[in-house]
């Protein structure tokens, strides 16, 4: 039994999208939450086609419930086994947390930095980094080698120090127009931060306006990607394993 | 009304729908673990959440970033303060290509390219991800990972 994520089963959970390996999406439902799954036989899922399935399910039903969307590849035994070990013991804990993300959306900020441009700047603001990079120059390759991990070094230390700067400016700016920040580790070579806020669902063109203009103050030194709404993935996270007592 | 200049004209800034893309990282890594599951194996995953979290102290990664800022082109914004556009697009290329791309090969052959059309072509999947030949930059920076919380208003 495949299991996607939990909403409270008033606000409707009929799914068309198809599940993972192609299975029909149904709800197995105990005292007003309903927890979204599909039959699974396989013991191996090919991930690039079952994350898209996973991924439609969940966005379909957010449309018009809040969805905590479960990790992806979670797999239960049968119906009982989601009743009993899901949302029996932890029914409290996930009304709770529906309540306090209703009407509530996840916004996505990620911001890339242009490395050409943010190396020019390391070399014009930092002597050592200009100092050794002439020295390299001269050298042939062989004997500049410590130099190069030296410079290499300085100059990831100072990326990481603008990256931070920029994490930090990202949230003042973002942060006062949402309900909740995470910052994440970034996922890409050159990402600089990648953040992901809670919004009222009625709030989102503020927040967009607040993008913008962070989009404005960055300039070229940094591409934004602003991409939602999502259901709130970042937010569901509380990990149902810890802190019940009930578990069979 | 927040206009934001990018590239041309100023449009009305609106979070994009998500393509798969976009939001592989959070799927993957986000929501609801529950407690008594059985994670089943997922063919292909592996990878892609390996190579993003190639971590950044080495020697390798020093080097690269030594090659990337020996590149640099410093005059570009000495003497051309009028056009850097067009050199930009030039140099970026080539310290570029050589170093990303591992991470987004590997996406592009997660998600393929548009909806839908992914279906029939089963053993996608399978794809061989590319080694890459130095071990990126600057994946993955430690976890940060924190969290704030803020009444709304």
């Amino acid at each position: 039994m495949y299991v996607y994520g939990v909403l409270s089963d008033a606000d409707g959970a009929d799914v068309s999208a198809r599940g993972v390996e192609g299975a029909a999406v149904r709800t197995v439902e105990h005292a007003g939450l309903a927890a979204l799954v599909s039959s699974l036989d396989a013991d191996a899922l090919a991930a690039a086609r079952e994350l898209r399935a996973h991924w439609r399910v969940l966005e379909e039903a957010s449309k018009r419930a809040t969805v905590l969307p479960v990790r992806f590849g979670t797999v239960m035994e049968g119906d009982a086994a989601v009743r009993e070990q899901m949302l029996e013991p932890n029914a409290e804990r996930l009304t709770a947390l529906l309540g306090e993300l209703a009407g509530r959306v996840q916004l996505n900020v990620k911001g890339e930095y242009d490395e050409d441009h943010v190396l020019r700047e390391i070399v014009q603001s930092s002597p050592p980094v200009a100092a050794l990079r002439e020295r390299i120059r001269k050298l042939p390759e062989a004997a500049s080698y410590y130099d190069r991990i030296r410079m290499g070094e300085l100059v990831a230390a100072e990326i990481a120090r603008r990256r931070e700067e920029y994490e930090a400016l990202a949230l003042a700016r973002l942060e006062p127009v949402a309900v909740m920040a995470r910052a994440e580790p970034v996922s890409s070579q050159n990402g600089a931060f990648n953040l992901a806020f809670l919004v009222e669902s009625a709030e989102v063109d503020q927040f967009s306006e607040a993008v913008g203009r962070l989009r404005a103050e960055l300039g070229e030194r940094i591409t934004l990607r602003y991409v939602g709404p999502l259901p709130p993935y970042s937010f569901a996270e509380n990990d149902l394993s810890m802190g019940t007592e009930a578990w069979a | 009304m927040a206009v934001a200049r990018s590239g041309g004209g100023g449009y009305l800034e609106r979070p994009r729908p998500s393509g798969l893309a976009d939001v592989i990282d959070v799927i993957l890594d986000k929501g609801l673990v529950i407690d008594a599951y059985v994670r089943v194996s997922l063919i292909g995953i592996e990878i892609l959440t390996i190579d993003a979290r190639i971590v950044i102290a080495s020697v390798d990664t020093y080097l690269r970033f030594a090659e990337a800022t020996n590149r640099v082109d410093l005059l570009q914004t000495d003497d051309s303060q009028g056009l850097p556009e067009l050199m930009e697009s030039m140099t970026s290329g080539g310290a570029k290509s050589k170093t990303g791309g591992a991470i987004e090969g590997i996406k592009d052959a997660l998600t393929g390219g548009d909806e839908d059309e992914e279906e029939d072509e089963k053993e996608k999947e399978t794809s061989k991800p590319r080694r890459r030949s130095s071990s990126g930059s600057s994946s993955r920076s430690g976890s940060s990972s924190r969290s704030r919380s803020r009444k709304s208003s």
